[in-house]
């Protein structure tokens, strides 16, 4: 079974890539085309996620080799759900992009580069071969590396040489479970390598590739012990970079965990879960609280993200199809709430002279902005989970999850840390919006564009009011994966 | 073979691993490539269990018994683009950090906190 409709998500952002190096020397085309191609990218995800729902599995065998032996794409419902999370929220990037006056969005790279991320990522989730998967999350690497290092921003340099150092440690262990499971099986094809666990065929090697490969994923989403690269590295970017990188690129890692363990190692899933409830409990404290005595409202936003995927990893971690589906959900709302806040974050700072976002700096800049606050405060009061935004359903989702699980313990720590959120985007939102601006303080009468963040906040606004259709999505989404025979049939055929 | 192969490895990750944590950033650097090779020398130690000759089909269209992997050599190779590629990268970024920052030092590279 080929179908073409899956090459769209990866290939229009490439080839827009390509394209859009050829026209460096006229900006206009080269923005227009930028976001014609995130646009088509977007629909063909769409699209994808429709025939899925008709209970197919795409599949497209690249160059027609059939798998294993050559590199299939690869769309069932969960790649779908995250791809079009990820497609919707570069687009709503590209589109802040076009209104957006700092100084690295005009290099005639930066497009051309902001594609490639985008083709990497959706690559990363469509992809059915592991080796595939491991040079589209290089790809996408690369090009987030050099955005940040080209960031106004002159710390930018210094976050992207971290960044590349420790992200090279994640390619190091992926590339090590990679090899491990080469050597354990003789193929790289996920489905194949399922099959043949699911077989009962388990070398000792492949126990070491699967706690290689959740270094590696861990690592990628900046979950605990690997997470001092993220506040860093995501602050110093250029706000529509910061935005895709801490909303949707940090995913990958969730949806790496979540194949893993649903599709390959199903034999060592419960001790995976209670490593990821640890993990979790110990984000969500370690990130709000981080959140709590920051400086910087970017990097605010940067440690809070730290703090809901901990919440995202403790719904996988419960390990009932209630709670997956819960997780899933929250990795989706988290996903459109802080690219917001980001972009809203990154419309205050264009307007001060230093185009900072310290908190000392810029408070009090938004008092006149009466639009901007109430995107602001409507994202916050999201992101705390406060009815009837969509921050409120995921958080009733996971807490109905923890409560027929009964894991009465860490469901208390869940929910007594979810306060903390309340508390930093309030106090944060006086700061900025309520408080009368410093003498000193000079505000420019024009900034960034408020359209993409207004978008996404009615998406937002949305998915709250209606979120049955989420919901069953996502109900539907972990029915798929609870089989993988039925992921194996739909690519090895028979 | 195989034990050359193992000691070989584990020769190059010892270094790898000894030079990324200096505190140049030009040697760690270098550190980060010599991991990479070792990456590459695990990739093929996985596919040399007995090949001994080049992967073409002979001319009844069979395979032979003894000829290699040549999936691990298109993995390497891949691997080696990439891995050149970030090393070409994190060369010119610290280039350019010499002269903003005026350091290589990875200690005095601190002024993100907090």
């Amino acid at each position: 079974m080929n179908n073409a409709l899956l090459l769209g998500p990866i290939f229009f952002p490439l080839g827009g890539a390509a394209l859009g190096i050829l026209l460096v020397r006229n900006r206009t085309y080269q923005q227009m085309l930028g976001l014609l191609v995130g646009v088509l990218a977007w629909l063909c995800s769409i699209a994808i996620l429709l025939a899925n729902l008709n209970g197919d599995i795409l599949t497209y065998n690249l160059g027609g080799w059939v798998p294993p032996y050559g590199i299939v794409l690869v769309a069932d419902l969960l790649t779908s759900l995250f791809a079009v999370m990820a497609t919707t929220v570069m687009a709503a990037g590209i589109l802040y992009m076009l209104g957006c006056r700092d100084k690295s969005v005009a290099v005639p790279a930066f497009m051309p580069l902001f594609l490639c991320m985008g083709a990497g990522l959706n690559g990363a989730l469509y992809t059915g071969d592991i080796f595939t998967m491991f040079v589209f999350i290089e790809l996408m690497v690369i090009a987030s590396v050099i955005l940040v290092a080209i960031s106004d921003n002159r710390l930018g340099l210094e976050a992207a040489i971290k960044y590349l150092f420790i992200s090279a440690m994640g390619t190091l262990f992926l590339l090590t479970g990679i090899a491990a499971l080469y050597a354990s099986f003789g193929t790289l094809n996920m489905a194949d390598i399922a099959r043949l666990l699911a077989s009962g065929n388990r070398p000792v090697l492949s126990q070491a590739a699967a706690v290689m490969l959740m270094c590696a994923f861990l690592l990628k989403s900046a979950v605990f012990p690997f997470h001092f690269w993220q506040p860093d590295f995501h602050t110093a970017a250029p706000t529509p970079v910061h935005a895709v990188l801490s909303s949707v690129v940090v995913k990958v890692g969730i949806y790496g965990l979540i194949r893993i363990t649903t599709l390959m190692f199903t034999d060592e899933t419960p001790l995976i879960h209670s490593l990821l409830l640890v993990l979790g409990v110990i984000g969500i404290f370690f990130g709000s609280l981080g959140a709590l005595r920051t400086y910087d409202a970017k990097r605010l936003l940067a440690y809070s993200t730290f703090g809901q995927i901990g919440f995202i990893l403790v719904g996988i971690g419960w390990g009932a199809p209630a709670t997956l589906a819960a997780a899933l959900i929250y990795a989706v709302n988290h996903s459109f709430i802080k690219s917001a806040l980001l972009m809203i974050t990154g419309v205050i700072a264009s307007r001060t002279m230093t185009k900072t976002s310290r908190l000392s700096e810029i408070g009090g800049v938004g008092k006149s902005m009466g639009f901007t606050s109430g995107l602001y405060l409507i994202g916050g009061l999201a992101l705390a989970g406060v009815p009837p935004l969509n921050g409120f359903i995921s958080k009733v989702t996971l807490v109905q999850g923890g409560i027929e699980t009964q894991q009465w313990l860490t469901l208390g720590l869940v929910v007594g840390a979810g306060t903390l959120t309340l508390l930093y985007m309030t106090r944060t939102w006086q700061l900025i919006f309520k408080q009368e601006p410093d003498e000193k303080v000079q505000i420019k009468p024009y900034g960034d564009s408020i359209l993409a963040p207004t978008l996404l906040i009615g998406v937002c606004i949305m998915l709250g009011l209606f979120a049955s259709p989420l919901i069953n999505l996502a109900l539907r989404t972990v029915d798929q994966i609870g089989d993988p025979s039925r992921y194996i049939r739909a690519v090895l055929g028979g | 073979m195989n034990t050359l192969f193992a000691i070989a490895t584990g020769i190059m990750f010892g270094m790898g691993i000894f030079q990324l944590l200096r505190r140049d950033l030009i040697k760690s650097a270098m550190g980060f490539y010599i991991l990479f090779t070792a990456i590459n020398f695990l990739f093929l130690a996985v596919g040399a269990y007995d090949g001994i000759i080049a992967p073409y089909v002979n001319a009844s269209n069979q395979m032979n018994e003894q000829s290699s992997d040549p999936l691990v050599q298109a993995l390497i190779l891949t691997a080696i683009v990439i891995s050149f590629g970030s090393y070409a990268l994190l060369l010119g970024l610290i280039a350019v950090s010499s002269h903003r920052f005026r350091t290589i030092d990875s200690d005095n590279l601190d002024r993100l906190k907090g």
